[in-house]
């Protein structure tokens, strides 16, 4: 300690001396801890950000795509994907597959954050465990319930049948009515213990305290959870919602691995709907226009986010 | 006897109890694919189907697993992209986090936000455009694509994540080295780095496990048998096995294995991780 002191003096007046010169030079060498990673970012982020919005703008094809060569049209691309009625339903489908997804995982998340909420042996490690089916890799997952929903040999189907809900098994996955329910059933289970592990930690932020006086008011466990904990869990529900809106929309793994986007196109969701335009159509110019269309609705929720957060802080 | 129903009330077991039931129904499919996977090929067709397979027979391990080359191929990929997922991740995301929260920089605010948006980019969005860029710099069907392209998802994650630990450290413990004549670099490395390793297990864990379990990228910008990931050569086998669920499921519980163990050993980091990632800002 006492051999850092006469140095210590030292600083300001060499300071003094050249004051501009010194900021300069270290600020330049303080810049080249964030250099690598901007670099990273612009050739591997922006960059591709910036040719998927060229390439929306141009007739990219298999010919053209690699010379970059392709010839501007204008708003051509996303005229053409307005016009395309299975674009269309690729929007409802992914709305309906995020409305339901969110609604059944906060739902449940909320039940079991509340339930975890209280000390308990072993609570910690039960919680754990839940986070495990949120770890599984997609591939791995989406197989396991492609295997559950079997027709013929699938465990949900023998279930369901022996506890006389149904009376024939079903082909979840190959029959078009059944066939999205049974991917938001995946997605929700992969789903819960995401929003509950959020969702408890806004639950232990809540003081104690303030239970405890609704307590000596009177008030019953029913009352403390309607007047306390729904208003004050307002600002994380938010959060948590609208995290999820983002994470939802863009599934595209799941889905692909347990349908492929079918049966005919009953569960193309928007991200499957570019994958094919690029990947299986090859028609990269259509596909990056609307690759840019989710992406722009995105971003989107993403200012909402930021809107209510806001505006929580705020009030 | 009415003494211990009161002390089985009092410290909770019976909420205990409960919790058991409920992650026991909820981890079901996972109990099932293993139940599944230790099947011999007939069983799995048994109405109604026996919840542990009796008796257990590890054939589908030793066909489609360990006798599989193809898989075994594919495992020693996923192995290559995550170890250099993690390592590109950390060693861009380390310096980075740590002049964002300490160095003051001009521009620094920007820079986070930048990071928050590119992290709303979707994998299928920029698949395409990666795969256009990745051709011109003739790098599709390489490591070195999956790893750059798992490092886009990881890097921005891995930055949020860890300013805040570097925020956390006392700024006179560096201050001092810097008076003693270190470089900011050298204090960067010697001092600060090592009070921040829980961030870096952290950020080393998650990368580790978004890149093992990676599918989009995978299955986009790589068309060579040699290289693709185990998550692209399960899906592949999918359609090639067809009903034989016994194998398929013995291959799904081997790519999930590193998962469980990587998270058995680094649970308090990952939890830790996961709730401050998504509520932090």
């Amino acid at each position: 300690m006492a051999r850092a002191l006469p140095s210590t003096a030292a600083v300001p007046a060499a300071a003094a001396v050249r004051p501009r010169r010194r900021v300069r030079r270290g600020l330049f060498a303080d810049y080249l801890f964030l250099l690598p990673a901007l670099l990273f970012i612009a050739v591997t982020m922006l960059y591709p950000v910036w040719t998927n919005l060229r390439m929306s703008l141009h007739d990219v094809t298999v010919m053209t795509f690699l010379r970059d060569n392709a010839p501007f049209v204008g708003l051509q691309n996303y005229r053409d994907l307005l016009a395309d009625p299975v674009f269309h339903k690729a929007l409802g489908l992914s709305l309906i597959f995020t409305a339901g997804s969110l609604a059944f995982q906060f739902g449940i998340g909320f039940a079991l954050a509340l339930f975890f909420n209280r000390p308990f042996p072993g609570n910690t490690t039960l919680r754990a465990l839940l986070l495990l089916a949120w770890l599984l890799p997609t591939v791995v997952s989406g197989s396991l319930f492609r295997w559950m929903l079997d027709g013929d040999f699938g465990v949900v189907n023998y279930a369901l049948v022996s506890l006389g809900l149904l009376d024939d098994g079903r082909y979840w996955l190959i029959e078009p009515g059944t066939a999205l329910a049974g991917t938001v059933l995946a997605n929700v289970w992969v789903g819960i213990p995401f929003n509950m592990a959020l969702l408890l930690a806004g639950l232990q932020g809540i003081p104690h305290t303030l239970y405890e006086a609704a307590s000596v008011d009177g008030a019953t466990g029913w009352q403390r959870f309607r007047s306390l904990t729904l208003p004050l869990m307002r600002p994380v529900s938010l959060s948590v919602l609208l995290l999820g809106l983002i994470y939802t929309f863009k599934v595209f793994d799941l889905i692909y691995i347990m349908t492929g986007g079918g049966p005919v196109d009953a569960t193309t969701v928007l991200p499957i709907y570019t994958y094919k335009l690029t990947f299986s159509f090859f028609r990269f110019g259509d596909g990056a226009a609307a690759a840019t269309l989710l992406l722009v609705g995105l971003v989107g929720v993403a200012l909402l986010y930021l809107w209510a957060a806001r505006r929580e802080e705020a009030s | 006897m009415s003494t211990a129903v009161a002390r089985f009330r009092r410290e909770g077991y019976g909420s205990t109890l409960v919790g058991v039931l409920i992650v026991a129904l909820f981890l079901f499919p996972v109990f099932w694919m293993v139940s599944t996977s230790l099947k011999a090929p007939a069983d799995i067709f048994a109405t109604p189907p026996d919840l542990i397979p009796s008796p257990p027979s590890a054939e589908a391990y030793r066909e489609a697993v360990f006798g599989n080359p193809i898989v075994l191929r594919a495992m020693v990929s996923s192995v290559v992209v995550s170890l250099g997922t993690m390592l590109l991740t950390i060693l861009l995301a380390a310096p980075a986090a740590y002049a964002l929260a300490r160095l003051e920089l001009p521009g620094g605010p920007l820079v986070l936000l930048l990071l928050l948006i590119t992290q709303l980019l979707p994998s299928i969005v920029m698949a395409g455009p990666l795969f256009v860029v990745f051709s011109r710099l003739g790098l599709v069907n390489s490591y070195q694509a999956l790893i750059l392209a798992d490092t886009t998802i990881t890097l921005p994650f891995a930055v949020i994540i860890l300013r805040p630990f570097f925020l956390s450290v006392p700024k006179d413990l560096e201050s001092a080295a810097l008076v003693d004549g270190a470089t900011r670099w050298r204090s960067f490395v010697q001092v600060t780095l090592p009070l921040v390793r829980p961030g870096l297990v952290t950020v080393a864990a998650f990368s580790f496990l978004f890149a093992w379990g990676e599918f989009v990228f995978a299955l986009s910008l790589n068309t060579n048998e040699g290289i693709q990931p185990v998550t692209v050569a399960l899906n592949k086998l999918i359609g090639q096995y067809g009903t034989q669920w016994n194998s398929l499921m013995a291959i799904s519980t081997a790519v999930a294995v590193p998962i469980v163990a990587v998270f058995a050993g680094l649970q308090k980091f990952i939890v830790g991780g996961l709730t401050s990632g998504a509520t932090k800002e």
